[in-house]
């Protein structure tokens, strides 16, 4: 409802017609745009924010992790701030002195821990902070962007904390831009859009109904040569039996075929496909490039043959360009026209798996 | 980790939209038990912080009774007489100056306590008049430790109390709910409307000399004085000096007063204060 006089809306539902179930010990995660609504949700989950409407119950004592090192005061020591933080999170002093120990060694702050906060690095802040929230022992734990704190080390013993407490049947609800985070951590995902929920299933599935969104939201835009010489048709992922599969799997081989129409004869045509991970970064590039190829005119097709395919799990958006040797602008480029999720039946880390072979040299005895 | 198959009855707790129902002040009364701990480390930790890094430490809740003792008592009965004060100026000024910094302080600190940690209140769920109350738990805190001092002026000056000074309980009970009350108010009203803080420190000044701090209850003209008990705190100042320095039985019809004004304030602003909670963090 906009205002009177053309000001600012006087009405806004952050979030609107959300019903969903996470039931105990499962792991759910809400993925969505930036605005989607996630934060909202969480902050009335937790309680920060009463509901204008609706109800939500939780069963269990519930912790909420929307930052690490909440309530923390630069003045007091880190022991200080242990007990003050600890008991803002909702654990008891009795509970803390037990855990005390536990969450210095956790946090690898020992030497430092009867100093003033306001000294420590901060990455000794963020791991203090993460520690003493990865020790509530909660039934239900919601989680907001906190794992994204401290260096990568410290990053993989989070999520470890976290899907150890999974294991031993916490509830949890992820709410993340992590997708890899949140597809090792979550059975279940949600995806929001607008404040409400336009997809609940497993993760890999609303993985790439949410990259489908992104794509859409940023419009599968395409940059076309203004002659429409060629046009790119279609791109498919085809596995070992020839089926069109859900995902990729790291370490399997997997066919990319990319299908176009030519207008007329061309000849030092380079078909090109490039792979971008989540995090927005150029992962790989397929092409032809030494080998250019004269097509058309009519229906055609060019496969890339990825055996075995090295990258990584996490959700790649397929940007398609095809050009000539010497013309300035391409013939066709679509961008985002394709999204492939990876998976892997192993834990792999990095973003690519190099193939390699292991021996025992003779000389070591 | 508990085992799954014989998990006692659990808690199902009930988030729902903002309500204001006299009912709901119980149950918030009845729930906050549990936050016991978390209010205990944070009154701690006002305490210990504001006395960090400082050399005089603990002495600095002592400067400001002090200080102002000081400068009454020149103006007041070196430069000008006041008349019904007595002899002893000093601890008649400074036992009146007790009750009234406990009140200026934790008024004017825990007003300002929501606005204050905001970072907490975006971030964190916990009953929000804990923030106030720890404000009010300092300031207690400092009263005691001025209070000790007010034992050794006394003594000095040779004045005893007697078994009338046990009524201070009360009195300084009435005090506490007073000042709880108007906090849990100002510091609700304050999310919303900053004003409050930028006026607190005026208001607190032309507050105090309307309580009896400066001169005794009896140069106030006999016609305005029943208007002017309806300020809860003159009530308590009066009544605070009487018991414990002069001896004598509370006067009951200030006291009284103050009693009702804070009987009917407090469930009111208690009240307000759980229904603003409930939206605070959008608007703060």
């Amino acid at each position: 409802m906009p205002g009177a006089n053309g000001g600012p809306p006087t009405e806004f539902w952050a979030t609107r017609d959300v019903t969903f179930d996470v039931p105990s010990g499962s792991a759910a995660g809400i993925i969505g745009h930036n605005g989607a609504g996630k934060s909202t949700l969480l902050k009335l989950l937790t309680g920060i924010t009463a509901p204008t409407t609706g109800e939500i119950r939780v069963t269990g004592r519930m912790a909420g992790l929307l930052e690490v090192g909440s309530g923390f005061h630069p003045e007091l020591t880190g022991r200080e701030n242990i007990f003050l933080s600890g008991t803002i999170l909702g654990m008891s002093r009795k509970e803390i002195h037990r855990k005390l120990e536990s969450i210095i060694d956790f946090a690898e702050v020992r030497p430092f821990i009867d100093l003033p906060v306001k000294r420590f690095s901060s990455g000794m802040y963020v791991r203090l902070g993460f520690s003493i929230a990865a020790h509530i022992e909660p039934e239900v734990l919601l989680l907001d962007e906190v794992l994204a704190v401290g260096d990568a080390a410290f990053q993989e013993k989070c999520l470890n904390r976290v899907l150890e407490l999974k294991r031993s049947g916490v509830t949890i609800l992820f709410i993340s831009h992590d997708l890899r985070a949140v597809e090792r951590v979550c059975d279940r995902v949600l995806v929001m859009q607008r404040g409400k929920v336009v997809h609940d299933g497993p993760a890999v599935e609303a993985i790439s109904a949410y990259q489908a969104l992104r794509g859409a939201a940023a419009g599968e835009r395409r940059v076309r040569h203004e002659k429409q010489q060629l046009t790119v048709d279609a791109v498919r992922f085809l596995d070992a039996e020839g089926r069109e599969p859900d995902f990729g799997v790291t370490g399997s081989p997997l066919r990319v075929r990319l299908e176009y129409t030519a207008q007329e004869k061309l000849d030092a045509v380079r078909f090109e496909l490039l792979f971008i991970g989540s995090d927005t970064h150029w992962k790989t590039t397929v092409h032809n490039g030494d080998n250019r190829l004269t097509v058309g005119p009519g229906k055609g097709a060019i496969e890339f043959l990825c055996d075995p395919l090295a990258l990584c799990p996490d959700v790649y958006q397929i940007d398609a360009t095809v050009d000539r040797f010497g013309a300035e602008d391409p013939l066709d480029w679509l961008i985002g026209c394709q999204t492939l999720p990876v998976q892997s039946p192993y834990a792999v880390k990095g973003c690519f798996q190099q193939p390699f072979t292991w021996s025992v040299p003779p000389d070591a005895t | 980790m508990g085992e799954p198959f014989t998990l006692p009855q659990r808690s199902v707790r009930v988030i729902g939209p903002a309500a204001f129902s006299p009912l709901g002040i119980l149950r918030h009364l009845w729930d906050s038990p549990r936050y016991f701990d978390l209010l205990l480390t944070l009154s701690l930790h006002r305490v210990k912080v504001r006395y960090k890094q400082s050399i005089l430490g603990l002495s600095w809740a002592l400067m400001q009774p002090l200080a102002l003792m000081l400068i009454y008592t020149v103006i007041f009965s070196v430069v000008t007489k006041m008349p019904g004060a007595g002899e002893a100026y000093p601890v008649f000024v400074f036992a009146a100056l007790l009750p009234w910094l406990f009140f200026s302080t934790a008024l004017t600190s825990a007003s300002n306590s929501l606005v204050s940690h905001q970072y907490l209140i975006t971030k964190v769920y916990f009953p929000r008049e804990i923030l106030p109350i720890t404000y009010l738990i300092a300031a207690f805190f400092d009263f005691l430790v001025a209070s000790v001092l007010l034992g050794i002026m006394m003594a000095w000056y040779r004045i005893w109390p007697n078994e009338q000074a046990l009524w201070v309980v009360l009195v300084m009970g009435v005090a506490v709910l007073f000042t709880l009350g108007l906090s849990l108010l100002l510091a609700a009203l304050q999310v919303s409307f900053r004003d409050i803080g930028l006026a607190l420190p005026l208001v607190m000044q032309i507050w105090m000399f309307a309580c009896p701090v400066v001169y005794p209850l009896s140069a106030v003209p006999a016609q305005y004085r029943s208007l002017y008990l309806l300020n809860p705190m003159a009530g308590v100042i009066e009544n605070f000096r009487r018991t414990v320095l002069q001896g004598l039985p509370p006067d009951w019809a200030s006291l009284s007063v103050a009693c009702w004004v804070t009987v009917l304030l407090f469930p009111l602003s208690y009240g307000y204060f759980k229904y603003r909670e409930a939206t605070m963090a959008d608007v703060i």
